[in-house]
């Protein structure tokens, strides 16, 4: 009876799912209701636990819970913390939520809301959510190795180089990438950037509180530093109010690149607990209750969804970067669908905290769900706001002809109305000068935010609070991914040259530490100049380079599951990670060859550097005067298209490289011309009994 | 009643736990409790020291996805 009450409730939700997802995929009518996304993603999130997970931990991984975890086994309470899995799980979602889930798919709602929601949704089922879980697997048998040095003892020290290459590169560009929506959201902005440059002292203000007064006392000093936060929050409407404190903080693109840069650099050489631990407990609290607060605003306000199902740029002339759904819609919702950068995660802190293999089902593939729904929720605030508008933020100034009426009837030609009014009128609302070409997703989203919040607490009267509340909560913990990043990539550079040189190796020798954190930060700084300077919007060329590189650390760690998966002799369950790699295969070969060789400059590097260089070689042939300044720009725009193009090919070759490897290596196994060898650890027996939840002091 | 506000509490109880757990409130204690502070095999850090060291360790390492 109650098995079949249980058959019951699920057939009633899988149902339930079906029909949100045929109203949402078919319905040409009136604008959709942002309800029916959240019916469909969390039936879809549920089904999809409840077999396809189940499927995979008993079938193809059979978790045991009677072998006992690295955290058991080596509980030393600092690396090594047996954790009770609901907070286990929190730390989890924390480390793995960052930006990319809310601007991925900000910026692919171009092609309207449904391609990327249905990819947010079957990515997430089918290959994020199951890299995370199997990498999660394979680390928690090899005692918490990372996925490098399992790439190295189970595919090949080449597959371990070529791992660590793409860590190196991911965090170069992603670092740049998000650098830049950083710039695009603060630009010409006194309130946001004065919110956000003050987040700056009180963090450091918490990190020596936390060092010399009450040490390790996180929670109260959270407290105390949120409550900073949001009063400057407040008090950014004073500074922008005020005439000569407003021109402080009204900074151009390029001086707000040089900051960033600056206080990377900064984040990265000063010790840990004074800058960069503190803000980053501010961010993971206001992270959690923002993120909170959306998904409760969209339930209670259920806005409508005005974007199209399919917009006209889903033939690849979208103005926010150029390409077709295929494969640009796939590179640009990385996080959200599947991310490389988790399997990261996946094989560093949680596997040294898991207290039994079962909860790697709960934990790396639930939270991967999480983060998914994040991203529905992007969409859905995305798509809420009039697509004119939508098009308007996020749009460079060379493809919509600046701003004001030229550019409102540029858009509105797309079939997409909007009167230039609209947008001076918004921006007044949201308390900025302007809202015009801010390309990057992070303005439209707090834009999208801020309505859904005033419409749930404070109205049109709260609506510029909400914006910049949403700004600076975007912008804290895209900086908090770049201080962390600059500092694992400082670790990299420092272990890459030690090999050359010992001392520099040695992580508290003083000069290695600033030059290896000068070269990390030049790296992502010329990245991320090149981005702001960037007529097209930097966006165009630097988010699909993320993408891609993304795409390619996921690839590297499918590898290595398909590799471990054939080791243990699962050979019928293998298209469970092969399928996944495949599909990461395909796009970002697709992709990368189309953003190197494709004819139209706004989607290939070469054409447009062709193209850059024809305007110069026609101005000449016609005798018109180029001005020095003028000349020497062109010529540094046509050496950064070169150079993405080298840096794509670059990566491109390092995934066939990889395949080719992984290749060679499986036929040699399955041909038992070499011999299986799975370097798991050896199976040692649980000492705790089975109702142990990992409760530090006692349980109730 | 009073079976619902002693749920209530044990709930309130649990969340707190979990939630000093989840921001490292509770890591140092955690960290005297664990068997291998417990066998003396180490010199036992101070709540000062296991701190500085615990960001260290953890911020070395990717801690942070885009």
């Amino acid at each position: 009876m109650k098995r079949a009450l249980k058959l019951v409730i699920w057939l009633v939700v899988a149902l339930l799912g079906a029909a949100a997802f045929a109203k949402i995929a078919f319905d040409r009518g009136e604008p959709l209701n942002a309800t029916w996304f959240v019916v469909a993603a969390v039936c879809c999130y549920l089904v999809a636990y409840r077999l396809y997970s189940a499927f995979v931990a008993a079938k193809v991984l059979t978790l045991d819970d009677t072998r006992a975890t690295p955290a058991e086994r080596h509980d030393d309470g600092r690396d090594f913390v047996p954790t009770n899995k609901w907070v286990l799980f929190g730390h989890h979602f924390a480390a793995i939520a960052g930006p990319g889930p809310l601007v991925g798919p900000t910026l692919a709602a171009q092609f309207g809301y449904l391609p990327g929601t249905l990819w947010l949704i079957a990515g997430a089922a089918f290959a994020g959510c199951v890299q995370d879980f199997v990498i999660l697997f394979c680390s928690i048998r090899r005692d918490g190795k990372s996925l490098g040095q399992m790439a190295r003892e189970e595919v090949s020290e080449r597959g371990g180089f070529i791992a660590q290459l793409a860590v190196l590169a991911i965090i170069t560009i992603l670092l740049a990438v998000i650098g830049l929506v950083v710039v695009n959201a603060l630009k010409s902005s006194p309130w946001a950037t004065f919110t956000l440059a003050m987040t700056i002292p009180i963090a450091l203000l918490l990190g020596l509180y936390l060092r010399f007064v009450r040490p390790g006392r996180v929670l109260e000093a959270s407290i105390m530093g949120v409550a900073l936060v949001l009063f400057v929050v407040v008090a950014g409407q004073w500074v922008a109010d005020s005439p000569s404190w407003s021109r402080v903080f009204t900074l151009s693109g390029v001086a707000l690149a040089f900051a960033i840069i600056a206080y990377g650099f900064a984040a990265s050489a000063l010790p840990v607990w004074l800058l960069l631990a503190p803000r980053d407990y501010l961010s993971a609290f206001i992270k959690a209750g923002a993120i909170f607060s959306l998904a409760v605003g969209i339930l209670f306000v259920r806005p409508q969804i005005l974007m199209p199902p399919l917009t006209r740029f889903v033939d690849g002339t979208g103005p926010v970067f150029a390409g077709k759904i295929f494969p640009f819609c796939f590179i640009t919702i990385a996080c959200g669908a599947i991310s490389g950068f988790h399997s990261l995660i996946s094989s560093g802190t949680t596997p040294k905290m898991i207290l039994r293999e079962s909860h790697a089902r709960f934990i790396g593939y639930g939270a991967m769900l999480l983060e998914s729904f994040v991203g529905v929720m992007a969409m859905v605030a995305a798509c809420a706001m009039p697509p004119g508008v939508y098009f308007a933020i996020n749009s460079p100034p060379s493809i919509v002809g600046g701003a004001g009426e030229a550019a409102a009837s540029t858009i509105s030609s797309w079939g997409y109305s909007l009167q230039a009014q609209t947008m001076t009128d918004l921006a007044h609302k949201v308390g900025e000068l302007t809202l015009w070409n801010r390309a990057g997703g992070a303005p439209s989203l707090a834009v999208g935010m801020a309505q859904i919040f005033s419409s749930t607490i404070g109205g049109d009267r709260l609506l510029s609070i909400w914006y910049h509340f949403a700004i600076m909560f975007e912008a804290l913990f895209i900086l908090t991914v770049l201080d962390a990043g600059t500092r694992v990539g400082r670790f990299m550079v420092q272990d890459l040259g030690g090999r050359v040189w010992k001392p520099f190796g040695r992580t508290g020798w003083m000069p290695g530490v600033l030059i290896s954190s000068a070269i990390i930060v030049a790296l992502w700084g010329y990245f991320l100049y090149q981005g702001v300077v960037d007529p097209l919007g930097g966006i165009n060329s630097l988010w699909p380079l993320f993408g891609i590189s993304n795409q390619l650390l996921a690839a590297v760690a499918l590898v290595v599951a398909t590799t471990i998966l054939m080791k243990m002799g699962r050979m019928r369950w293998i298209w469970v990670t092969l399928l996944p790699m495949a599909w990461l295969v395909v796009i970002t070969m697709t992709a990368s060859y189309q953003k190197i060789f494709d004819l139209n400059p706004r989607i290939g590097f070469l054409a447009n550097a062709n193209a850059l260089a024809a305007q110069i070689t026609a101005a000449q042939t016609l005798g018109l005067k180029i001005s020095a300044e003028k000349l020497a720009e062109t010529q540094r725009l046509i050496f950064n298209q070169r150079l993405d193009a080298a840096v794509t090919g670059i990566l491109a070759v390092m995934i066939l490289v990889l395949i080719v490897e992984a290749l060679v290596h499986w036929y040699a196994i399955l041909t038992r011309r070499k011999e299986s060898v799975l370097h798991e650890s050896p199976y040692v027996a649980t000492q705790w009994a089975a109702n142990y939840s990992g409760a530090a002091h006692g349980d109730d | 009643m009073r079976r619902a506000s002693k749920t209530t509490a044990r709930l309130l109880r649990r969340f707190w736990r979990g939630l000093r757990e989840w921001c490292g409130d509770s890591a140092y204690e955690r960290y005297l409790l664990s068997p291998h502070t417990q066998s003396g095999a180490c010199p036992t850090l101070t709540a000062q020291q296991f701190y500085v060291e615990q960001l260290n360790r953890r911020y070395s390492r990717p801690n942070r996805c885009c």
